[in-house]
C-alpha cells in the first residue's frame, strides 16, 4: 500500500519505512546508536530528498531511543548522571561543530572536509572495535582474568579533579572527562550531520571504561535529548519534518528498539560490540564505494549531509 | 426602437463573425485535460492526464505539458584529486520547468524548423537555448550541465520526451486526436499548463492551451500547511508524538513479558 508524504512530496511503500524502522530500531536496542548513518542514505536512496530524511529520521529516532532508553532503565542499564554530563558536553560541542561548518563553508571546502572526516573517523573507529574486541574475546578464551595494565592515558585522567564516582557504571573519573570528550562527539557529529552514537560508544567503551550494557542503555539516553532538540530545530527553521514519514519509520522502530534490548541482554559485552564493528565498517566501505564510482547523476538537489 | 436597433446590429455583427469563422472552421483546433484539477491525498499515487481535441486534418501535433519557468539550484559532483566524486559546487538554472513532457505525432526536427523550435521552446535544445545555467565557463561545458539537468529531471519522472503515442482519428472534415500521459506523483503541487500546437510545413500554424492543476486536499494539506506556517507546533507535535510512541510500545512489550 501507498502513502503521500505531505512534507517530503512524494508517494511511498509503506512497507519500505515500516522495514527500515524495524531493523534500524533493532539496531539501535542493541547497540545503543541511533542509526542515523544508516538511516538517511537508505531514506535518500528510496526517493526522498535529503534534507528530509535527515530531518524526519531525527524525529523517528526520538521515538526509538524512548523505547530502547525505557526498555534498558527496567533492568537497571542506565547511568542517568554520566549521561546528563555527556549531554552537557555534547551540547556545548554542538554549537562549537556549527560553527565549525560555517567556517568551512567560508573557505569553500566544507564538503571535502566532512566526507573525509566521517569515513576517517568510521573506519577507524570500526577497525579499532573490531581489532579489540577480537582480542579480548580470545583472552577469555585462552587466560584467566590478569590484572589490567594501567596505560599512561587511564593515569593522567586519574589525577584530573573533580573526581567522582559513577554508581551505575562502577567507575570513578573526574567529572571534566565526560564533558570534555561529549563535546569532541558533539563537535564531530555536528560537522558530519549525524547523531554521533558510532562514537559515543567507543568513547564510553574504551575511554571511560564503561561496561558494555551500560553503555548502550546511557547512549540512548543521550542520544534521546540530542533528538529532541535536532528534530524541534529542523521543524522550526527547515520545515523538513515529514509527519506522516516519521510515524511510519517509528511504528517500525519503536518495536525493533524492544526487541533489540531483549536480544541484547542475551549476548556478552565483546560479541555486541565486534558485531556493530563490522556493521560500522561495512558502511564504511560502502562510502568509499560511493566515492570512487561513478555516478549515474552527476546533479543532486541541495541540503541534507 | 433604437434599444432593438443596436441589439439587432450586435446580432448582426455576430451572425457575421461565426460565418466568417465558419469558412475556416476545420482548422480551429482545441484541447480539452480531462483532469482540470488532481487531487492528492493520502492514497495519491500519481494519476494520468488525457488531452483530447479537433484539429485540421492536414496538421501534425504537439503537445506541451510545463509547470511555470523558474529558478532550480542543484548540487554539483565532480572529482576531487582525479580519485574521489564529491560536490563540489552549485548550479542555477534559470528560466526552466519544474515538469516538462513533450509528446508530437511524429519525430520533432522532421516536422519543426528549428527557428519555430526556439520560439516556441519546443525540445529539449530549444530548452536549453531559452535557460540560464551558471557559472558555466564555456558552451560546452553548459551544453554538457544541461544535459545533466535533463537526465536529473528524467530520473525524477519531472522530464520526458517521445513522439507516435498521439492517437488520431477522421471524423467528417476534423481529426480528432487523443493522448493519455502517465502522471508523476513526483510532480509537486501547482498549476501546469498544457499547450497543443497544430504544426504544417515545418512551422505552427495554430495554438490552443488548457489547464492542469495539482492541489494537496484534506489531512496531506493541513499537514503541509503546518508544517510551514506553524512550524513551532508542528516540531512540538512531531516530538511528543514520537515520546508517545516510545512509551507506549515500552509498557506493551512490559505487560507482554519482554520477550518477542
Amino acid at each position: 500500500m501507498y502513502l503521500y508524504l505531505p512534507v517530503a512530496l512524494t508517494s511511498i511503500n509503506i512497507l519500505i519505512p515500516i522495514g527500515l524502522g524495524l531493523a534500524v530500531g533493532l539496531l539501535s536496542g542493541l547497540f545503543g546508536v541511533g542509526g542515523g548513518f544508516l538511516m538517511t542514505p537508505l531514506l535518500i536512496m528510496f526517493g526522498i530528498p535529503s534534507t528530509v530524511a535527515a530531518a524526519t529520521d531525527s524525529n523517528q529516532i526520538v521515538a526509538a531511543s524512548t523505547s530502547g532508553t525505557y526498555a534498558h532503565w527496567k533492568v537497571g542499564n542506565v547511568d542517568f548522571k554520566m549521561g546528563l554530563y555527556l549531554l552537557v558536553g555534547g551540547f556545548v560541542g554542538g554549537l562549537g561543530g556549527v560553527q565549525a561548518i560555517k567556517l568551512l563553508r567560508a573557505m569553500g571546502n566544507a564538503d571535502f572536509v566532512i566526507k573525509m572526516t566521517y569515513v576517517l573517523m568510521l573506519g577507524i573507529v570500526g577497525t579499532y572495535m573490531f581489532f579489540e574486541s577480537l582480542a579480548s574475546m580470545r583472552k577469555k578464551k585462552t587466560e584467566t582474568s590478569k590484572p589490567a595494565k594501567e596505560s599512561g592515558l587511564s593515569k593522567f585522567l586519574k589525577s584530573l579533579p573533580m573526581q567522582t564516582h559513577f554508581e551505575k557504571s562502577g567507575v570513578t573519573h573526574s567529572a571534566l572527562i565526560p564533558i570534555i570528550f561529549g563535546s569532541f562527539v558533539g563537535v564531530l557529529a555536528a560537522v558530519m550531520g549525524v547523531g554521533g552514537g558510532f562514537l559515543m560508544v567507543p568513547v564510553m567503551v574504551y575511554i571511560l571504561r564503561m561496561p558494555m550494557h551500560v553503555v548502550v542503555g546511557t547512549s540512548l539516553f543521550q542520544i534521546l535529548f540530542n533528538c529532541i532538540e535536532v528534530t524541534f530545530l529542523q521543524a522550526y527553521t527547515n520545515h523538513s519534518v515529514d509527519f506522516v514519514l516519521a510515524v511510519l519509520l517509528l511504528i517500525g522502530s519503536t518495536f525493533g528498539a524492544q526487541v533489540g534490548a531483549v536480544f541484547g541482554r542475551k549476548l556478552k559485552g565483546e560479541q555486541l560490540k565486534i558485531i556493530l564493528a563490522v556493521i560500522v565498517l561495512v558502511v564504511t566501505v560502502k562510502i568509499v564505494y560511493d566515492l570512487t564510482a561513478s555516478p549515474s547523476l552527476l546533479l543532486s538537489m541541495g541540503g541534507g549531509h | 426602437m433604437k434599444v432593438q436597433d443596436s441589439r439587432f446590429k450586435v446580432f448582426a455583427y455576430l451572425l457575421f463573425a461565426i460565418l466568417l469563422s465558419a469558412g475556416t472552421a476545420s482548422a480551429t483546433l482545441t484541447a480539452k485535460a480531462n483532469h482540470d484539477r488532481i487531487t492528492v491525498d493520502f492514497f495519491y499515487h500519481g494519476s494520468t492526464v488525457s488531452v483530447r481535441g479537433v484539429s485540421d486534418p492536414g496538421t501534425d501535433l504537439i503537445v506541451k505539458i510545463a509547470s511555470p519557468e523558474g529558478e532550480q539550484t542543484l548540487r554539483q559532483k565532480g572529482k576531487v584529486g582525479g580519485l574521489l566524486w564529491m560536490n563540489v559546487g552549485k548550479l542555477v538554472f534559470e528560466r526552466v520547468p519544474s515538469l516538462y513532457f513533450l509528446e508530437s505525432t511524429k519525430n520533432l526536427t522532421d516536422i519543426l524548423s528549428e527557428e519555430e523550435m526556439n520560439k516556441y521552446v519546443l525540445g529539449y535544445s530549444a530548452l536549453e537555448k531559452h535557460a540560464e545555467v551558471t557559472p558555466v565557463s564555456s558552451p560546452a561545458e553548459r551544453e554538457k550541465w544541461f544535459d545533466e539537468f535533463v537526465s536529473f529531471k528524467t530520473a525524477s519522472k519531472l522530464y520526458a520526451t517521445s513522439y507516435g503515442k498521439i492517437t488520431t482519428t477522421r471524423e467528417g472534415d476534423n481529426q480528432q486526436y487523443y493522448i493519455l500521459l502517465d502522471w508523476p506523483y513526483q510532480a509537486s503541487p501547482g498549476e501546469y499548463t498544457v499547450s497543443v500546437y497544430a504544426v504544417k510545413n515545418n512551422k505552427v500554424v495554430e495554438q490552443a492551451e488548457t489547464k492542469v492543476s495539482v492541489e494537496q486536499v484534506g489531512v496531506v494539506k493541513s499537514l503541509a500547511t503546518m508544517a510551514k506556517s506553524n512550524a513551532a507546533v508542528y516540531g512540538a507535535i512531531s516530538i511528543l508524538a514520537a515520546l508517545g510512541a516510545g512509551f507506549g510500545v515500552g509498557l506493551i512489550f512490559r505487560k507482554g513479558g519482554g520477550a518477542h
